[in-house]
């Protein structure tokens, strides 16, 4: 057994674990502990059918494209499987009862999930967005055949539905304009790094300065700095802007994203060769049309690096948001924490690790184009 | 014409040429030979403004480079360095175009100046789509030097442009240049650390040691014996005389008298170098010349070798 395939047996036995955790949870309510229910117990023959796939897509023998689809298929017998039991112990209990994904469920989802990744990546690009295609079309379709509707996540979720969608777009909004703010504050220092050489230390130790302080202090901070830069300057409310809310949280991001973004424009500016951008100049092209033609797309793959990280630390950080009354997803996170209901954090956690995972395939894809033209 | 008056160049304290007048007529190939830090770069790099002078002029067809907006002079000059500096993100068409686009020619005539290009560097047109990363160091060289030529320019500037490709190739490329200068009369300017390349390709010489002049002329009489000791010894090598003898065509030490009968002939091109080889092949100290009535002699041959 090679390595490789020892570590996708070492998936597939995690997933069979998850199997033998707690899976539900049984709860009187929403806020009550409740009882678990192991793997095996509630998913019956369906969950060992879901074993038996996970299993038969790690040994080499199996194809990738085939074991892929294994692997997919036994993460979707678990969920469809999950969504059932959760439909059975819910059927004769009083309304306010809920089910609750166990440690076990999310074990045996990620091992699972893991183990499509694995064989997934052997396969041509083409064949990966097929099967991620396929994928999402399998849970859209479970999700419109109510499979999940007796899950406590779902409950919760249908009981905020528009406040949910409503703290996405403005998670999204919030992040973009942070981004938007980074982009402004990086993209004119990064200029003057480039053009002056010497002035690039101090930036870079001013920008790296703000990554040292911890996110939430720095969110904490920026409340009174506006309170009292409004106290002095009372003229800027009239722009929207306050102490707290959006401002202290998108301007607290953009500082962070500041330091990759300014990284990655510098680093591209000055990643042109030094012959190139020479012979640029002997035939007779000016300083403008050398950087536009010969700097720039050379900058391009560099750039869509830093972009990638600041993009996916944008989303990640506005969760913060919460904390400083933004909205957003961070608002939900919080809203969960604060009341122990662990399904409301999640309905705030869930998207924003999609959405981070998302903009980074994007990004990645954007990445490896500029990069192929360059 | 390019032509250098009492030009001088400083960089902060350092002088990097002092007083230095050279002309170079039209259609010459001249080599710019030195040690390193002798300013043989900075001298080239005068004629197209890449490096201004602190006094002194350097005129250019007849006008001084410093009264001509530089963009438009260096369009009208080819320029080869060593690192050769292609675009990466271009392909080689693309970068062989990269001056008539920029003085506006229209793509087809662009397209077909390409073709012509590849032709005469002697390069597969099928390499135009490739970028260069997709090249070895020689084709990357020949695409460097048609780029040079593409818009057509009178003079061209190549800066040690065959020091970075294997010795075999650097052959390949040297009897490249010395066609295409037979084929198109071009002014050439060729600054080169290698005496050998220098005499091989020039029809002028200068030889510059501490930013000044030390010897400018033709390759045989910068390996003679009146020439600057400096220079005789930076060109001549280790066997000067052999080397001016291989200079100077074997015609020029023809005496009247004509050769005996049964002679070894000598091919009409041949040097006095090849014509003392000769000799000492074959033991004959008389020599007949293809084409020609009269003898070479031993003597006469000794006597140009000073």
């Amino acid at each position: 057994m090679g390595a490789v395939e020892a570590g996708r047996a070492c998936l597939a036995l995690l997933a069979l674990a998850g199997l033998a955790a707690p899976w539900l949870s049984v709860a009187p309510n929403r806020l009550l502990p409740g009882t678990p229910v192991m793997g095996l117990a509630a998913l019956g023959a369906m969950g060992g059918l879901a074993a038996l796939a996970l299993l038969a897509a790690v040994p080499r023998r199996v194809p990738a494209g085939l074991a892929a689809l294994l692997a997919l298929a036994g993460v979707a017998l678990l969920l469809a499987a999950t969504g059932q039991a959760a439909a059975v112990a819910m059927a004769d209990l009083a309304p306010a009862a809920r089910a609750g994904l166990g440690a076990g469920f999310w074990l045996s989802l990620v091992a699972g999930i893991s183990l499509f990744a694995a064989r997934a990546a052997a396969l041509p690009t083409l064949g990966q967005a097929g099967l991620v295609l396929a994928g999402v079309l399998l849970l859209a379709l479970l999700w419109r055949a109510g499979v999940f509707e007796a899950l406590s996540l779902l409950v919760e979720y249908r009981a905020r539905e528009d406040a949910v969608q409503a703290a996405l777009l403005r998670h999204l909004a919030l992040s973009g304009a942070a981004l938007a703010l980074a982009l402004l504050i990086a993209l004119p220092l990064a200029w003057a790094g480039f053009l002056r050489p010497g002035t690039a230390g101090a930036v870079g130790a001013a920008l790296g300065a703000v990554q040292v302080v911890p996110a939430i202090a720095l969110f904490a901070i920026l409340i009174p700095l506006l309170a009292a830069l409004l106290a002095a300057l009372p003229a800027l409310r009239g722009f929207g802007l306050g102490a707290i809310g959006p401002a202290p949280a998108v301007l607290a991001t953009a500082l962070y994203l500041a330091l990759p973004l300014w990284r990655a424009v510098l680093g591209g500016l000055t990643a042109a060769d030094p012959a190139a951008v020479a012979a640029a100049q002997a035939m007779g092209m000016g300083e403008g049309r050398i950087t536009l033609e010969v700097r720039l797309p050379l900058a391009l793959p560099v750039f869509a690096g830093g972009l990638r990280l600041a993009v996916v630390q944008a989303i990640g950080l506005m969760t913060l948001g919460g904390l400083v009354g933004a909205g957003g997803l961070g608002t939900l996170v919080f809203q969960g924490l604060a009341q122990f209901a662990t399904d409301l954090m999640l309905l705030g956690a869930l998207p924003v690790i999609v959405l981070a995972l998302l903009a980074d395939a994007a990004t990645r894809g954007l990445e490896h184009a500029l990069g192929r033209g360059a | 014409m390019i032509r250098f008056k009492a030009v001088g160049v400083r960089f902060g304290a350092t002088e990097a040429l002092a007083d230095v007048s050279v002309t170079v007529e039209t259609g010459v190939l001249c080599a710019l030979v030195g040690p390193s830090g002798s300013g043989k770069s900075t001298l080239m790099r005068l004629v197209n403004r890449l490096i201004a002078p602190s006094s002194g002029q350097v005129l250019v067809r007849g006008a001084d480079v410093m009264a001509q907006p530089a963009p438009a002079l260096r369009r009208s000059i080819g320029y080869v360095m060593q690192s050769i500096g292609l675009f990466p993100h271009r392909s080689v068409a693309e970068n062989i175009a990269t001056v008539p686009r920029l003085l506006g020619w229209p793509a087809p005539r662009r397209k077909a100046r390409v073709a012509e290009l590849l032709a005469l560097v002697q390069l597969d047109p099928g390499l135009a789509t490739r970028r260069p990363a997709a090249l070895s160091g020689g084709q990357a060289q020949r695409v460097g030097l048609a780029r040079a030529l593409a818009a057509d320019p009178d003079i061209l500037l190549m800066d040690e442009p065959f020091g970075a490709v294997d010795p075999l190739t650097r052959r390949d490329l040297r009897a490249e240049l010395r066609r295409i200068h037979a084929e198109t009369g071009k002014t050439i300017l060729l600054v080169t650390h290698d005496p050998e390349e220098a005499l091989e390709l020039a029809s002028q010489i200068v030889v510059l040691r501490h930013g000044r002049v030390v010897a400018d002329g033709a390759p045989a009489a910068l390996v003679g014996s009146t020439a600057p000791a400096f220079a005789r010894a930076l060109l001549g090598g280790e066997q000067p005389g052999l080397r001016r003898l291989s200079l100077v065509p074997a015609r020029e030490a023809l005496a009247a008298a004509p050769a005996p009968e049964g002679a070894p002939r000598l091919a009409a091109g041949a040097s006095l170098a090849d014509a003392l080889s000769r000799m000492a092949e074959t033991g004959a100290a008389v020599l007949a010349l293809e084409g020609e009535a009269g003898s070479l002699r031993l003597a006469a041959i000794l006597e140009r070798g000073r």
